[in-house]
């Protein structure tokens, strides 16, 4: 009697087990829910997606607790090395990858994950500069130099990042945004400290529609936010500095104590697909770093050149990575700019 | 229910005293204490009594940030004294069926949530907002005004908010008050000004003490109205304190700079009082 | 001429109070999504707003947080304010001194007291953090409603009761609940109104496992102006108006 009833629950556990599932772990509203369904109608794995909203959580959630059980996770170019170093990531078996040769290889075997040990690129974009031509001319706004001009007075809108911003003074000085050296990192803070008097406000979550109903007019944006505004407010410009253009790339990732590593790949896989990276791509506004997913869009949007930007930038460009020790003080530097606004 | 006087008085006693004792005195204790610890980075303190929480405190960027933000709140609260007065004054000599209506129109925005009031406050001067279609449309300016994200901004926001809280003690203020005194002194022969300054100000300055108070402090630590309304030159005192808790991670600090701003309080009730005593040592003037 | 400078400058007061709030109110019926401009009447908002599962649950929090706060302040302060008015007892002073002082004490350094109390105590944030900060900070306003009926009332009464033989309990469910409950049903009213706009003290001591709606409109409104909001805030001005005005109304009540 025992015995039967102790098979029968066998049985039942098995069939649950048989229900095949992969937990995501990614930012808010970075991957479109119609992606999700496509996933589990072709594979029939479900999957369990959780949110978060920077960097500092993913890595102390899975620094804090190796049993969470997360599959795949969406870290920042800028914090691979930090992760992949306290062992919080799989190193990627790229045999079992298959949309590998899809992507553009100028995103691939950059310094912040050489040879893709960890991550592949997601999405990408730049942070730039954006201009209402109702009250500036796009075309007097060439470099960042350019924002410390006085008619800026009290007008620009920065991101809320520290590394965005002082990849800004970085730039103007011509050291790298990866800067780890501390007295240029001192350099930049001061440069940055001159231009207060030009800024208006810090603001990364909601600049859409600040500029989208011009409560600023110009400053600093993410690709992405510059895509879905300036559809739908024409006198909205998106400015490539010459001066060098700061990218930043969001990579996929697999969990080191990750439980159901085999679905993980799967789920790589399948945003490996041109098809579901287009999707992805024109959903979210962001680039999409597979250039099959460019090739298969319409026209507008292969050459829209904040969607899809121009091999030029990439002569000027720098990816932004993990400067090691030098993080605190970049934050020290950052909590002491602000609080001299 | 049957319960003995005794029993019944240290029911009535016990639980309040017992919970203010946990939830009001035991936390302030706390905050002070935690003021005289070392930070850390890894925990939130190091076992290891201090004083140098308060030499940090005292940094020169915190102070500027201390001064700027008492300018403010002196700036709002001088503001929504010239504002409120006139108002509470008009609505003390109201016919009494109608300063009822008009003690409850100022009840509705005491009362009702002042975070939505601030949004409220948003949508009308963002540069789409009412008052800039309303200014363009009547040719007064070309381009909206960029109010919003600026000190104006929180500086409008704070007198909306804290305007009642000035008006209903000064009403109350001059309600009870007897205007048969005005009168008097015109038939002395004084002049509007003088029976106002001489007779009806000093009798209601209870009325401003408590409008200052009530708006004063406010000013300085209802934070989200800098963080709605302002941007980066809104960093007020509230913000920076509530920044020790959260990014800023440091929350000796935090307690060290809200033990001093609680010392502050005391401080200007203290000379309150201690003006209001000396004057009424001497002789009714 | 004179005179018409009081009823001229109440009413550009009251215009500068009441109409970002009519605005606001106007502009939950806006059809359109991001203009400043009127582009016709609709119910889109507020069909959106009872369709989200996820702000139900917010707002059910919210309301069961403020119910349950508001009543039990109402009790410990009702009490409260009868034993301090009634009982001569060591550290009266000290008490009545505390809870005036808890009124002018910013709500920054309350939140922020109590969130290092419950980290002392090891209390994760969530329900019952909220609401015994709630409750601590609605109970001095309670007690100063009813304290202020309180000694309002005739003595005399109590001191007859007493000598009649009554015993303390009698006289309090017999004389001085009836006497004291519209002052009490006027308290709770607005302890609910107070506690159901609080942002700064919920700030510091809500956790992410139960969030309440004045944290979210918060978060909603950092991130700029929508008709969604609009509606949202609407609803909540409508609820909040209705406790303010009915618990005016019961102050206002002679028993």
């Amino acid at each position: 009697m025992r015995v039967r009833a102790l098979l029968l629950l066998l049985g039942a556990l098995s069939l649950a087990k048989a229900q095949q599932v992969v937990n995501v772990y990614n930012w808010a509203d970075y991957l479109p829910p119609k992606v999700i369904k496509l996933f589990e109608a072709q594979t029939g794995i479900h999957v369990n997606y959780a949110t978060f909203d920077s960097n500092q959580d993913l890595f102390i959630k899975l620094k804090a607790d190796p049993q969470a059980g997360y599959d795949v996770v969406f870290p920042s170019s800028y914090y691979i090395q930090r992760m992949a170093k306290a062992g919080l990531l799989l190193k990627l078996d790229h045999s079992q990858l298959s949309g590998m040769q899809n992507l553009n290889p100028r995103l691939l075997n950059r310094s912040f994950d050489p040879a893709n040990e960890y991550s592949l690129p997601y999405d990408w974009g730049s942070t730039s500069i954006i201009v209402n031509d109702k009250y500036y001319d796009p075309h007097s706004i060439k470099n960042w130099t350019d924002l410390w001009q006085k008619r800026f007075r009290g007008q620009l809108l920065l991101t809320n990042d520290e590394r965005d911003v002082f990849a800004i003074g970085l730039r103007t000085m011509g050291y790298s945004i990866n800067e780890q050296d501390p007295e240029k990192i001192r350099q930049a803070y001061l440069k940055m400290k001159a231009l207060l008097p030009n800024v208006k406000l810090f603001n990364s979550a909601g600049t859409q529609p600040i500029y989208l109903d011009e409560d600023a007019t110009v400053g600093v944006i993410d690709s992405g936010d510059a895509y879905n505004i300036m559809r739908i407010n024409p006198h909205l410009h998106f400015i490539y500095p010459h001066d060098g253009v700061n990218l930043w790339v969001d990579c996929m990732a697999i969990s080191a104590n990750a439980p159901h590593k085999s679905n993980a790949y799967a789920f790589v896989n399948f945003l490996l697909q041109p098809k579901i990276a287009k999707m992805i791509s024109l959903s979210l506004g962001y680039s999409t770093p597979n250039e099959k997913a460019v090739q298969q869009m319409p026209k507008e949007d292969r050459d829209n050149p904040i969607l899809n930007p121009p091999a030029w930038i990439f002569k000027h460009a720098e990816f932004e990575g993990d400067v090691g020790k030098a993080t605190h003080l970049y934050l020290r530097y950052w909590e002491l700019l602000k609080l001299s606004a | 229910m049957k319960m003995s006087n005794r029993q019944f008085k240290i029911m009535a006693i016990g639980f309040i005293s017992v919970w203010m004792a946990i939830f009001a005195a035991l936390p302030l204790l706390l905050t002070f204490l935690l003021s005289l610890f070392k930070p850390s980075t890894t925990q939130v303190v190091v076992p290891h009594l201090t004083l140098h929480n308060y030499v940090d405190a005292f940094h020169y960027l915190y102070i500027r940030i201390f001064l700027h933000s008492m300018l403010w709140a002196v700036f709002t609260t001088v503001l929504c004294l010239v504002v409120a007065y006139p108002f509470a004054y008009a609505m003390a000599k109201m016919p009494s069926k109608y300063r009822a209506l008009s003690l409850l129109l100022i009840m509705v925005p005491f009362w009702t949530s002042s975070l939505i009031r601030t949004y409220a406050m948003m949508t009308i001067i963002k540069a789409k907002g009412l008052l800039n279609h309303c200014l363009i449309a009547l040719h007064i300016i070309h381009a909206p005004l960029q109010i919003l994200y600026t000190p104006v901004a929180v500086e409008i926001g704070l007198v909306y908010t804290l305007l009642p809280f000035m008006i209903l003690p000064l009403y109350a203020n001059l309600e009870k008050f007897d205007w048969r005194l005005v009168e008097a002194a015109r038939d002395l022969g004084a002049t509007p000004w003088t029976s106002f300054s001489k007779v009806v100000l000093p009798v209601s300055m209870p009325g401003i003490v408590s409008g200052v108070l009530l708006v004063f402090l406010p000013s300085i630590t209802l934070f989200y109205i800098p963080e709605v309304l302002g941007g980066a030159k809104s960093f007020l005192l509230g913000n920076l304190i509530k920044y020790q808790f959260l990014d800023g991670s440091n929350w000796p600090l935090g307690a060290a700079m809200s033990t001093l701003l609680l010392l502050f309080l005391l401080l200007m009730i203290g000379l309150y009082r201690l003006r209001h005593q000396r004057k009424n040592a001497g002789l009714f003037v | 001429m004179k005179r018409l400078w009081q009823p001229a400058y109440m009413s550009l007061v009251f215009a500068f109070l009441y109409l970002p709030i009519i605005v606001l109110v106007v502009f939950s019926f806006n059809h359109t999504t991001y203009s400043g401009l009127w582009h016709g009447f609709t119910w889109t908002w507020y069909k959106e707003l009872f369709q989200d599962t996820d702000l139900q649950t917010i707002a059910y929090h919210s309301l069961l947080i403020s119910t349950f706060a508001s009543t039990v302040a109402v009790c410990i302060g009702a009490l409260g304010a009868v034993a301090v008015f009634k009982y001569r007892f060591i550290g009266r002073q000290g008490l009545h001194a505390l809870i005036m002082a808890m009124i002018i004490v910013p709500d920054l350094i309350i939140g922020i007291a109590l969130l290092l109390l419950y980290h002392f105590f090891d209390l994760t944030l969530g329900f019952f953090s909220l609401l015994i900060a709630h409750i601590t900070f609605c109970l001095p306003f309670v007690f100063v409603v009813v304290y202020g009926r309180i000694i309002t009332l005739d003595k005399n009464l109590f001191e007859a009761a007493r000598d009649l033989g009554a015993e303390d309990i009698t006289i309090f469910k017999k004389i001085m609940l009836p006497l004291l409950m519209p002052a009490i049903v006027a308290a709770w009213f607005l302890s609910f109104t107070m506690s159901f706009d609080d942002v700064v003290i919920s700030f510091f001591v809500s956790g992410p496992s139960y969030q309440i709606l004045p944290l979210y409109i918060f978060s909603q409104v950092k991130l700029g102006v929508t008709p969604e909001i609009n509606a949202l805030c609407s609803m909540i001005l409508l609820i909040t108006c209705i406790a303010a005005l009915a618990g005016q109304w019961f102050l206002r009540k002679k028993p």
